[in-house]
């Protein structure tokens, strides 16, 4: 028998008049839809290494979550836009992801730069959403009621650094240097109180060019100026090298303390020799280091032994990185699952989180507090034990 | 404190020396003031690395692959962005040409070699003792070259057809010298002193993008101190400006360094606007 065009059409029409008169046949297709989340990594350009480590985890996340069904019988639908380092990007992705897209709920921007300028935008079209930034002020309640990060804050960073030197190093006298780059003097400008405030005394506080070859004028005169403790906070390899590089050949044996990318392969690859990386302490995180039986948490344990079995590369990269993908994908879909998929029922639901067992952190959120890190899992770690992704916990932490 | 000043400061003096050098030879044969000149120094660098590190090829072959890549970039660099813009009335528009190009192969690199700094070898199998094989090959490097432009200049047929049409150019094709070809010779010749000084400077530098925009800057300087045209003044700016910057980075420190230079550098230009080597030339009005 043959159907003609015209049969079809009419067909179609008639289903589509029984559909919209009756009202039954919407909600079946609406509860059989995919759940959407946006998603804005920075996979290329420049600052794209953290991208890629946290795509990892949260592509494995999603795959697994779908792999057993969804949530609630829906799948999750991940919209990647890459941002490619650029925070115009970003801002254009933001519009494609609330207003056409129409999704669930925004992870990411993944890297402050970006984050800084979407964060305003995703508030104004009143989209839930988590980054992991850490930039104090992406998270205002006030401002941006709907934002939340699953992630430390720069004074965390900050305070877990000086907390290092300051009470387990037992040192009182403090070199602070840091880059020209906006990051690195408002660090500089942030942590020098700080380190004041716990009685330390800060003998050196500089701000230097990235580009600037020979930084031995900078590290003689910490070193006349009786500095126990060099604290340099900057996210550019090849400065935080040449410190490290100009340490070793001035044969100062004094501790270097400071942000993530001391731990950096990248910083590893400048070094004029593997021993200059010895006393080097950069931030880490509690739930992903070695503790001093040389084991991960339990949690991680078995987060790295799925990464084995699921063939995820972690040579390339952090372990903490591919964590906190994976945790932002389960917490979402956790999400979906007891609250649904609607923007106010997500945003109750964050703000009554409490103590989320995450494997890179313990989230708990408040209507007040949507930092959700908790200060005590920012930790400091040995930067030459690099295995797997991760460290040992620095000598002075209990595991 | 005056051991590192000298050795480090005269290392850093002479890869601004050759940049200079670098930015006068392509004006000479062409009046035009190319800005391609940090680019090819941090196109040398990266090149070297990818070379030697990456490829693992032999360090001479690798020097000679950074020449040849650099005076192929010199040639490119002439046909595409100078040729075209002389044969037009609005010449001044190789300012932009010219640097709408550097800024190219700068992206390029960076998609392709990475933003973030990367090793680069030690280039003799020597062991560090007196002296500090990053330090001493700038300075032979920019000795090396200052020579041979001189010999090239003065002892050879080319050479002075160089300088013939440096000197005019209306009168040097009037004689039949082939005005085209030898601009493209220079630019060639440009691009390899600019890839030379990236290569013998990456040891202090790294292999890393952003060195385009120091080396563009730092190389202008000698050539705005030593006057533009000259090699003597280039070398001289660019070692004084070597010394100076780090007596600064020792005596004021961070960034009060840099704003030491640009305020000598400024008082300089205010009280000889020609440059310490140069001369002040007449105009028929």
């Amino acid at each position: 028998m043959s159907i003609k065009r015209r049969e079809v059409l009419a067909g179609s029409a008639a289903v589509g008049a029984v559909a919209l008169t009756s009202g039954l046949a919407a909600p079946a297709i609406a509860q059989n839809e995919p759940i959407k989340i946006g998603y804005l990594p920075a996979l290329t350009g420049p600052s794209s290494s953290t991208g890629i480590g946290i795509n990892r985890g949260t592509l494995m996340g999603v795959e697994m979550i779908n792999a057993s069904g969804g949530v609630n019988g829906r799948k999750i639908e991940l919209i990647v836009r890459d941002t490619q380092s650029d925070p115009t990007k970003a801002v254009n992705a933001v519009a494609e992801l609330t207003q056409r897209q129409k999704v669930a709920v925004i992870w990411g921007p993944l890297n402050s730069g970006e984050a800084l300028a979407a964060t305003p935008l995703i508030a104004r079209d009143k989209v839930p959403m988590l980054h992991p930034c850490w930039v104090d002020s992406l998270i205002n309640v006030q401002k941006y009621p709907m934002a939340f990060r699953n992630a430390p804050t720069n004074q965390q960073i900050g305070a877990a650094a000086n907390h290092y030197v300051v009470d387990v190093l037992k040192l009182k006298k403090v070199a602070v240097i840091s880059d020209t780059t906006g990051y690195g003097t408002a660090s500089v400008e942030a942590y020098v109180p700080m380190l004041k405030a716990k009685g330390a005394e800060v003998v050196y506080s500089g701000h230097v060019d990235a580009a600037n070859p020979d930084l031995k004028p900078e590290l003689l005169r910490m070193r006349n100026a009786g500095a126990q403790a060099i604290m340099p906070w900057s996210v550019n390899a090849g400065f935080l090298s040449r410190i490290l590089n100009t340490r070793g050949n001035m044969e100062w044996d004094v501790p270097v303390v400071g942000q993530t990318t001391l731990g950096s392969g990248q910083t590893k690859a400048l070094l004029e020799k593997p021993e200059y990386w010895n006393k080097v302490y950069s931030n880490n995180f509690k739930k992903v280091c070695f503790g001093k039986d040389g084991k991960l948490p339990p949690a991680a344990e078995e987060f790295v032994a799925r990464l084995r079995k699921e063939k995820v590369e972690m040579g390339d990269t952090l372990l903490w990185w591919i964590a906190l993908g994976w945790d932002g994908s389960r917490m979402m879909a956790e999400t979906f699952k007891a609250a649904g998929s609607k923007a106010g029922d997500i945003v109750g639901y964050w703000n009554k989180l409490k103590a989320w067992p995450g494997v890179y952190g313990t989230i708990t959120f408040t209507p007040e507090q949507h930092n959700g890190f908790p200060d005590d899992e920012v930790v400091m770690c040995e930067v030459n034990s690099l295995k797997d992704g991760a460290f040992n916990l620095a000598p002075g932490y209990s595991s | 404190m005056l051991e590192s000043i000298l050795s480090y400061g005269l290392a850093i003096g002479a890869v601004y020396a050759l940049i200079g050098i670098t930015y006068n030879v392509m004006f000479t044969a062409s009046r035009v003031f190319s800005f391609t000149a940090g680019m090819l120094g941090m196109v040398g660098g990266v090149l070297g690395a990818w070379f030697i590190t990456r490829l693992g090829l032999p360090v001479i072959v690798g020097f000679v692959l950074v020449l040849a890549c650099g005076a192929l970039i010199g040639v490119v660099t002439e046909i595409v962005t100078v040729r075209p813009v002389l044969k037009g009335i609005e010449q001044h528009l190789y300012v932009l040409s010219t640097l709408a190009f550097a800024l190219m192969v700068q992206q390029f690199v960076a998609i392709e070699w990475g933003t973030e700094a990367q090793p680069f070898p030690r280039l003799l199998p020597i062991e560090d003792g007196w002296v500090d094989q990053q330090f001493v090959l700038p300075i032979l490097a920019c000795i090396l070259t200052v020579v041979g432009l001189e010999v090239l200049y003065r002892h050879t047929l080319i050479g002075r057809a160089f300088r013939a049409i440096a000197e005019d150019s209306y009168a040097a094709r009037a004689l039949g010298l082939p005005e085209q070809r030898l601009r493209t010779a220079s630019f060639a010749l440009a691009g390899m002193i600019g890839t030379l000084a990236g290569f013998t400077g990456a040891m202090m530098l790294l292999a890393y993008f952003g060195n385009q925009a120091i080396l563009s800057f730092y190389g202008f300087v000698p050539v705005a101190l030593g006057g533009m045209g000259s090699h003597r003044g280039a070398v001289v700016g660019g070692l004084a400006l070597g010394l100076f910057q780090q007596a600064a980075n020792f005596l004021v420190g961070g960034i009060f360094a840099a704003v030491a230079v640009f305020v000598v550098f400024i008082i300089v230009l205010l009280l000889r606007p020609e440059g310490l080597a140069g001369a002040a030339t007449a105009r028929r009005v």
